[in-house]
């Protein structure tokens, strides 16, 4: 059993409430952060090896190293909680039951960054946990937690939540700043970057939400503690959203050291596939990272056991691995049809491109039409690599990873599950009412000596 | 030496330059000119803001700077990077650069309906130009186009959105130079539109400008639209003493014979806007759609285009004509289409009108 830091109290009765999370031991982080220095604090978050938890996994401490700090202008705080990533709904989670770890790492990493008001962008589809987050944060500011000269250390802090209007494209953090400045959600071009120029031109960071609630116990317990939870570069604990077809869905605290087969299969976690049916692949990191067959999925390609953190997912590169992602675990047994599961991803990120700019707003819209006639058994062979070339035209060429998110899940499905697209087009006839089924992709892979 | 007038370099498909700190690679490239420059179809020197959308201006770093010489691992787009000292910058001399233009491309004319044959944009289109320099020859894509509704924004201007292709140019006109922007982009992805904030007409004094910057033929010119191809018209450019503030009243007009058809603002050698004493040269609606009287205007002389226009005589002034060999290639018959018409036209030759010609004009048409 793995250590839970951030889900450890998350079922005691009535935490959602001030009362209750302070009686189990909330804000003592903010008591001890505000008696240190802020350099102190960015210093012990660079420490611990917390990696941002959104989806690109890059060291949090670094990215709050980089602020810039010019005399006079202001600096923000932005929790992205815009989590919209198909298979992701562990910001759902953390904010609907621990409404006040996040406020309260929020009020740590304001202080750090000196940041006098911070933002919670929340999706719009949230509307329930806006509410719950108001209350929350009124009741912190009631308490004294918020507002001005907290504790008496001098630091004024406010905190606001703006709901988004259910845009995906807004969880990109400039697009989130420009929509949060109220206009339309267009990712900025960069540089700059948002540490130079964010928010109404000033520096600002912007944090995931469970970055930013693991800021609380690597405050409380240090970050030598922290760091030497997990394996290499990925410390701490991660929130891995498990959902497909699984016996247990739903959100686990991981602390990555666990294999993806203990985590799939053991009866702590996943608890197996349901009704005796077998593993065919899982994209393991929410919908944007590359699918995965289920032998490169358990074991990588040299025979290794996979492992469940950010190095063990991406072991191989996108050729044999995937990526540590979001932590949207999407589980996929053999009834699952591979060329069904990309067009509905390829339908998916054509309705969220933000039509910015030209390759992702044309290539999106291109690959789902291909996608929906290999679907119905219209396509033709060299609709595949056609497919290939849209996609590898699409990725790197655009301004927001939107275009590299749209083009990976194609790639990969097109790299591993290939025979299947042909199958689909052999067989038009068969490929609406039957399924490809399983096939080869769980035979163990062949290890060169 | 102080830091404002030090240059650094940059060095750009092996042609190195010395610029102004700050620079981006684009402006860079325009320095040198010809084939190293970039295309670009949203980057518009003259608006703030601009650029960064369409990426065709992707170019490769091969190294960042002198004191950090690894490469960029994507391209980049030329129109929003600045140079560093001792960049080095790979646009035609690279695969990739030209690979991913071919996709671009590829994907602005996904959805464009290709009616060149009726649109008034025809001939100083950059699409066109883009698809001719940069493209390949067919499509891929075999399944219907997007389609629009049309929409009505005003008494001057005609809004195609099929032949749009999102620059957001004219958004940042009306942002930039007309008093109040009513129109903007609606709706995202590919059904993303550019419209009217509820079917609102663009009334402003200056969103004629529009027009100019877009690229393409989504935007289009109501008092000008199906009277004549560009081709036909005469450009010359002219001026009048416009009481409008912000008005340049330098214009360049479009005759055919002693009539105006057209009036736009004066271009550069990108397709932008002239500046003067470094201001861009925006002209008025009075002047575009109200003054098309020949009297009105004073006529400088025969405007000189060097780029974005089938009309382009300079275009050609540096080409050399096979005029000899025609003959030979072709076991001695004259040709019959006319190979040099460019250089001879009435363009420069404004004694000698086109339209008198009732048959496809011939060279000598115009050595009488």
């Amino acid at each position: 059993m793995g250590r839970k830091l951030l889900l450890e109290k998350a079922h005691v009765e009535g935490i959602r409430h001030y009362d209750v999370y302070r009686r189990e031991g909330g804000y003592r982080s903010v008591e001890k952060a505000l008696k240190m220095q802020p350099t102190d604090i960015v210093e012990e978050v660079k420490k611990s090896g917390l990696r941002g938890r959104g989806g690109a996994g890059f060291p949090t401490g670094m990215k709050w190293s980089f602020l810039a700090k010019p005399d006079g202008v202001p600096r923000y705080l932005v929790c992205n909680a815009d989590e919209s990533e198909p298979g992701t709904f562990k910001d759902r989670y953390l904010m609907e039951f621990i409404p006040h770890i996040l406020i309260e790492g929020m009020i740590v990493a304001s202080y750090a960054l000196g940041s006098n008001v911070s933002y919670i962008y929340i999706r719009g589809e949230y509307d329930w946990i806006t509410d719950i987050l108001e209350v929350a944060i009124a009741e912190a500011k009631q308490n004294g937690w918020l507002g001005k000269n907290i504790l008496g250390s001098g630091f004024d802090c406010e905190m606001y939540v703006q709901r988004g209007a259910g845009a995906y494209i807004c969880g990109e953090e400039t697009a989130l700043l420009e929509s949060l400045e109220g206009k339309r959600g267009n990712p900025r071009i960069k540089p700059p970057f948002p540490a130079i120029k964010g928010l109404w031109d000033c520096p600002t960071v912007v944090n995931n939400v469970e970055t930013l609630a693991a800021v609380v116990p690597i405050i409380n317990e240090g970050s030598e503690a922290y760091a030497k939870i997990g394996i290499g570069k990925s410390t701490g604990t991660k929130l891995i959203s498990a959902c497909g077809n699984i016996n247990k869905p739903g959100i686990y605290e991981i602390d990555m050291t666990i294999s993806v087969e203990e985590f799939i299969y053991s009866d702590e976690y996943c608890g197996g596939i349901p009704n005796g049916k077998k593993l065919k692949a899982c994209i393991p990191g929410g919908s944007s990272v590359p699918i995965l067959p289920a032998n490169l999925l358990l074991t990588t390609a040299k025979g290794e056991k996979r492992l469940m953190n950010y190095e063990g997912l991406s072991d191989g590169g996108f050729a044999t691995g995937s990526m540590m992602g979001s932590g949207g675990f999407i589980v996929l047994d053999e009834d699952q049809c591979i060329v069904k599961h990309t067009y509905t991803l390829a339908r998916f990120y054509r309705h969220e491109s933000c039509g910015q700019c030209s390759p992702c707003r044309e290539g999106t819209g291109w690959m789902e039409k291909i996608l929906q006639r290999i679907e119905i058994g219209k396509g033709t062979m060299s609709d595949i690599d056609l497919l290939w070339d849209i996609q590898r035209k699409i990725e790197g060429n655009t301004i927001c990873p939107l275009g590299d998110a749209a083009a990976w899940p194609v790639a990969a499905a097109i790299r591993h599950f290939r025979d299947e697209f042909e199958w689909h087009i052999n067989n038009p006839e068969k490929c609406l009412t039957e399924n490809y089924g399983l096939m080869h992709y769980a035979d163990p892979i062949h290890v060169p000596a | 030496m102080s830091d404002e007038t030090k240059k650094i370099k940059v060095t750009i498909d092996n042609i190195t330059i010395d610029v102004d700190p700050g620079t981006t690679i684009l402006n860079a490239a325009r320095r040198i000119g010809g084939d190293v420059t970039p295309p670009a179809m949203c980057y518009y020197s003259k608006l703030e803001g601009s650029g960064g959308k369409c990426r065709t201006c992707l170019v490769e770093v091969a190294a960042g700077s002198t004191a950090d010489p690894r490469p960029m691992p994507k391209l980049v787009a030329s129109c929003r990077t600045g140079v560093m000292d001792g960049m080095v910058v790979k646009n035609i001399t690279s695969d990739k650069v030209t690979d991913a233009r071919n996709g671009v491309v590829e994907f602005l004319l996904l959805n464009h309906p290709l009616d060149c044959p009726i649109c008034d944009q025809a001939g100083e289109c950059h699409l066109q130009d883009l698809g001719y320099d940069h493209g390949k020859e067919g499509t891929r894509y075999q399944f219907a186009r997007r389609t629009f509704k049309k929409e009505d924004i005003g008494p001057y201007i005609q809004l195609h959105m099929t032949r749009c292709i999102l620059c957001y140019r004219c958004t940042y006109v009306a942002d930039q130079i007309t008093n109040k922007r009513v129109h903007g982009i609606v709706d995202r992805g590919d059904h993303a539109a550019i419209s009217t904030y509820i079917s609102k007409a663009i009334d402003n004094d200056f969103s004629g400008n529009m027009i100019d910057v877009c690229p393409v033929g989504a935007l289009t010119d109501k008092t000008f639209r199906f009277k004549n191809r560009v081709w036909f018209t005469k450009p010359v450019d002219a001026h009048r003493s416009c009481t409008t503030p912000g008005c340049c009243g330098k214009a360049t007009l479009w005759l055919r014979g002693e009539e105006v058809f057209r009036v736009t603002a004066r271009k550069d050698e990108w397709g932008e806007v002239q500046s003067y004493d470094g201001k861009p040269g925006w002209i008025c609606n009075t002047c575009r759609f109200d003054t098309k009287a020949t009297a009105s205007w004073t006529i400088e002389g025969l405007t000189t285009i060097s780029r974005h226009s089938v009309i382009g005589a300079n275009k050609y002034k540096t080409l050399e004509m096979p005029k000899e060999t025609i003959k030979e290639v072709m076991h001695g018959v004259e040709p019959k289409l006319l190979m040099d018409i460019h250089s001879v036209s009435g363009v420069n030759n404004p004694d000698i009108h086109l339209s008198d010609i009732d048959r496809p004009a011939h060279s000598s048409d115009f050595k009488k």
